[in-house]
């Protein structure tokens, strides 16, 4: 490795790498920062301009939309509830409720700060121990994804609201719209209806709109307006965080760090099933359990950490083994083989110098995504100053272009105005709409990982303990579950006595 | 004055860009539709071929466009183009030979509805074997056969390309009975799940198992095309084509609407040809992708599809259950 550094350190200080680095950060900030305009799509629109480039400096640039883009999310879904990417819709249960305090700013910086730590985290496994890890993750098979995928499905119970049952039937609900599309074993279409569009089912990034953005407008559109004035309260916040604040922060911030490596080295999952794991653990965890869901700077900090730590863990599989760890990671690859490079462990030996060129050169990405990141804040921060007359249109188009852009189609754009309202009529049930997007997050995955399982095994159940990794995660889900009953069990006890 | 003074400046942006439109530029723009993952074989190297159009041509310029939907989004093509139209859109033997076999409620158009333009590469797919089972030829994997009750492989999808070739090979071999198809959702995780030890065997293009196979993670049992592998890191291994045993090669062919003028059909043809012929392309489709130039002409396509055609409904029940 060391033989590589000079060689690498040489080929990436350049003017003109550190020039793309930057310009990609800025366009995946903004670009993220618009509800329905999702990473992958930026890196898609971008992309053809890395062919006339060497891999170095486009794959600065594509890293730099990617990396800002997991912090960008957030942006969102902190100043309007909602969510700019997938995963920052667990940034937006903490982060928009502190922003209604008037704490906008503070919000954005602490999303800021720990998706930079999460990510220079995530670049430095990747520097020093990515072939190592890539080889444990390896070893993980179609058992050990159910058991993870499992184990996520337990994070329902912590965003389920004040009932259970309310969250759970959501989830269902998330666990059925998963299902739609092609069967992932059989390929036999499944709540199709003859509408070809529905064959691949249907794209999280366009449902999140209607869930969370739309549905907003709805909401917004039964209130009788008011007169239309600027927020100058608002516009004073300063965006202080306390001593106390960046202490809280930290814990979480770290472990949050180490889940996001740990499940963006799996290949098939994301952003989205790390920050809702390292939420809910962060949640379990903290001694402020009850500000959870009402602006907790750990819960913004767990989120943010998580999903940006996620982007140097997916790049591992993929410069070792030549596995994209994630739909932008695949897209990205193209950028390497087009510039005539297999990415595999194999090319450690015999292109070491740019490939420790791109993972040092991972480490800056996020060091001047944290700089920009300081004077974009300001920006954004002002954002919740406008008045919701004119801040509400504008969010409209946002969303329609951005269902329209994900597939070029209006189907698309109906599916989110069906979702916002059938949102909208949940809303008045009191159902949580996360529990949906968790359902429909981990329901193709756990669905074919338990019955390709079954399949392999000849229907022997015993498959699914069959491993120390999936025993540990059995080991997790039963703990989680028992630390559930326990809480809810202490609850009820609480209500009895109070009652009395 | 302010005010004045950036009005004066928007006025003249919006004469300079009316402008720019009044050029009477007689390039036409054609939008390169590929139905698959933009992180994809066949939208990587439509982009590379919409990259060197500006070299090749002064009037034709290549825009590469990639929307994941397979027969939805050839659906859509079809419906909303017209011929003359300045689109092009990419199918394969899965659509025409597949697809209308198995579920041909899903295909809204027929072959008729295009006109043939060119064929972008052919890729040989490969069978991998976990590498603890030491098969490295078809002789090898007949003994393992004969001594097993049940081998399962690896594919991407669970009706796709890899699931018939592995079902007629096994089935002309006499084993079909033997064969368990496992689905994966990728290519890439159909190659680590033999390298894993997951399945016994796989199916795949040769680059997505190069790396596994340079670690030694897995053997190379065998080649799906006519004769033994030639070049590369994969020479010498058998082509199933000798042993009589059916095959066929992954193609992506270009298409334009039905009606199309002849003349411009001829041109793109001859761009697409040019391009193909590039000493940079044909490099890179060749050493860095594992795929080969593999130009067509409209009766080698009807070829293809009815020899893939002949398999999908040889092997039918193997592969549906």
């Amino acid at each position: 490795m060391l033989e590589f550094i000079g060689p690498a350190l040489e080929h990436l200080f350049t003017l003109e790498n550190f020039l793309w680095m930057n310009l990609g950060i800025f366009i995946g900030s903004v670009f993220a920062a618009i509800p329905g305009l999702t990473v992958i799509l930026c890196v898609i629109l971008f992309l053809p301009f890395t062919y006339k480039m060497t891999a170095i400096p486009g794959m600065m640039f594509l890293l730099g939309i990617y990396c800002a883009g997991g912090y960008g999310g957030s942006v969102s879904a902190i100043l309007i509830n909602t969510p700019g990417t997938p995963h920052a819709a667990t940034t937006m249960m903490d982060g928009h409720p502190l922003s209604k305090r008037g704490r906008t700013k503070a919000a954005l910086r602490i999303a800021l700060y720990a998706s930079a730590f999460g990510g220079v985290f995530s670049a430095l496994m990747l520097l020093f121990l990515g072939p190592q890890v890539a080889q444990v993750a390896a070893r993980l098979g179609t058992a050990e994804y159910f058991m993870v995928c499992l184990f996520g499905l337990t994070i329902i119970a912590g965003v389920s609201g004040k009932s259970m049952i309310k969250g759970i039937i959501s989830a269902c609900i998330g666990l059925l719209i998963s299902c739609i599309g092609a069967d992932p074993l059989t390929s036999y279409d499944r709540f199709t209806f003859g509408i070809s569009r529905l064959y691949l089912g249907l794209d999280l990034a366009i449902c999140l709109i209607g869930l969370f953005a739309l549905v907003e407008i709805l909401s917004k559109a039964e209130k009788k307006p008011g007169p239309l004035v600027l927020d100058t309260e608002k516009m004073n916040d300063k965006g202080e965080i306390t001593k106390e604040e960046y202490k809280r922060m930290l814990r979480p911030t770290l472990i949050s760090s180490l889940l996001g490596v740990m499940v963006g080295i799996i290949p098939g999952t994301g952003a989205s099933e790390a920050s809702w794991l390292a939420y809910d653990r962060a949640r379990a965890m903290s001694r402020h359990k009850e500000e959870f869901g009402k602006g907790s700077v750990e819960g913004i900090a767990a989120a943010e950490a998580a999903n940006n730590a996620v982007t140097g863990a997916t790049l591992i599989p993929l410069l070792t083994m030549g596995i994209p760890g994630d739909g932008t990671v695949a897209i990205m690859l193209s950028a390497l083989m087009i510039n005539g490079l297999n990415p595999g462990l194999s090319l450690f030996t015999t292109q070491g110098d740019i490939m420790y060129a791109i993972m040092i050169g991972l480490v800056f990405v996020n060091l001047f995504m944290l700089l920009q990141g300081q004077f974009l804040t300001k920006l954004f921060a002002k954002v919740v100053s406008i008045p919701q007359e004119i801040l509400t249109p504008i969010i409209v188009i946002f969303c329609f272009a951005g269902a329209y852009s994900v597939n070029k189609n209006y189907f698309d754009v109906g599916v989110a105005l069906l979702f916002a309202i059938a949102a909208w009529f949940l809303r008045k049930l009191d159902m949580p709409p996360v529990p949906i997007l968790l359902g429909m997050v981990l329901g193709n995955m756990t669905e074919t990982n338990f019955r390709r399982a079954l399949l392999l095994s000849n229907g022997n159940p015993a498959v699914f303990v069959s491993s120390i990794y999936c025993i540990i995660f059995l080991a997790l889900t039963v703990f989680a579950i028992a630390a559930l009953v326990r809480s809810k069990m202490k609850e009820a006890k609480t209500d009895k006595r109070g009652e009395e | 004055m302010k005010k004045r003074f950036l009005s004066s400046v928007l006025a003249l942006v919006m004469v300079i860009v009316l402008l720019a439109g009044c050029g009477g530029s007689k390039t036409t723009s054609w939008t390169v539709t590929c139905p698959w993952a933009p992180s994809g074989v066949a939208a990587m190297v439509s982009q590379k071929a919409a990259s060197l159009s500006t070299e090749y041509s002064d009037s034709i310029i290549l825009v590469a466009d990639a929307i994941k939907g397979d027969a939805a989004t050839v659906n859509t093509w079809v419906a909303d183009t017209k011929a003359g139209d300045p689109e092009l859109v990419f199918a394969g033997e899965g659509l025409f030979a597949i697809t209308s076999i198995l579920d041909p409620a899903k295909l809204q158009f027929t072959y008729d509805d295009f006109v043939f333009v060119e064929n972008l590469y052919s890729s040989v797919f490969v069978m991998s074997a976990d590498a603890s089972l030491g098969i490295k030829s078809i002789d090898d994997l007949k003994a393992y056969l004969e001594t097993v009750e049940e081998v399962s492989v690896a594919t991407n999808g669970a009706t796709g390309s890899e699931a018939f070739l592995a079902a007629s090979l096994l089935g002309a071999m006499g084993y079909g009975n033997k064969l368990k198809l496992t689905p994966y959702s990728s290519a890439a995780e159909a190659a680590q799940a033999v390298v894993r030890g997951e399945t016994n065997l796989a199916v795949s293009h040769q680059s997505q198992i190069l790396e596994s196979y340079q670690q030694n993670g897995v053997t190379i049992v065998c080649a799906f095309d006519e004769s033994d592998i030639t070049e590369g890191v994969f020479a010498g291994i058998e082509g199933v084509g000798k042993y009589g045993y059916p095959y066929f090669r992954n193609r992506c062919f270009v298409l334009a609407r039905s009606g199309t003028e002849a003349k411009v059909v001829e041109e793109l043809k001859a761009l697409y040809d040019d391009i193909l012929s590039d000493e940079e392309m044909k490099t890179w489709l060749v050493d860095t992708m594992m795929l080969e130039v593999d130009t067509m002409t409209e009766a080698d396509v009807q070829a293809h599809i009815q020899n893939v055609q002949n398999i999908v409904n040889e092997y039918y029940d193997l592969v549906v259950q």
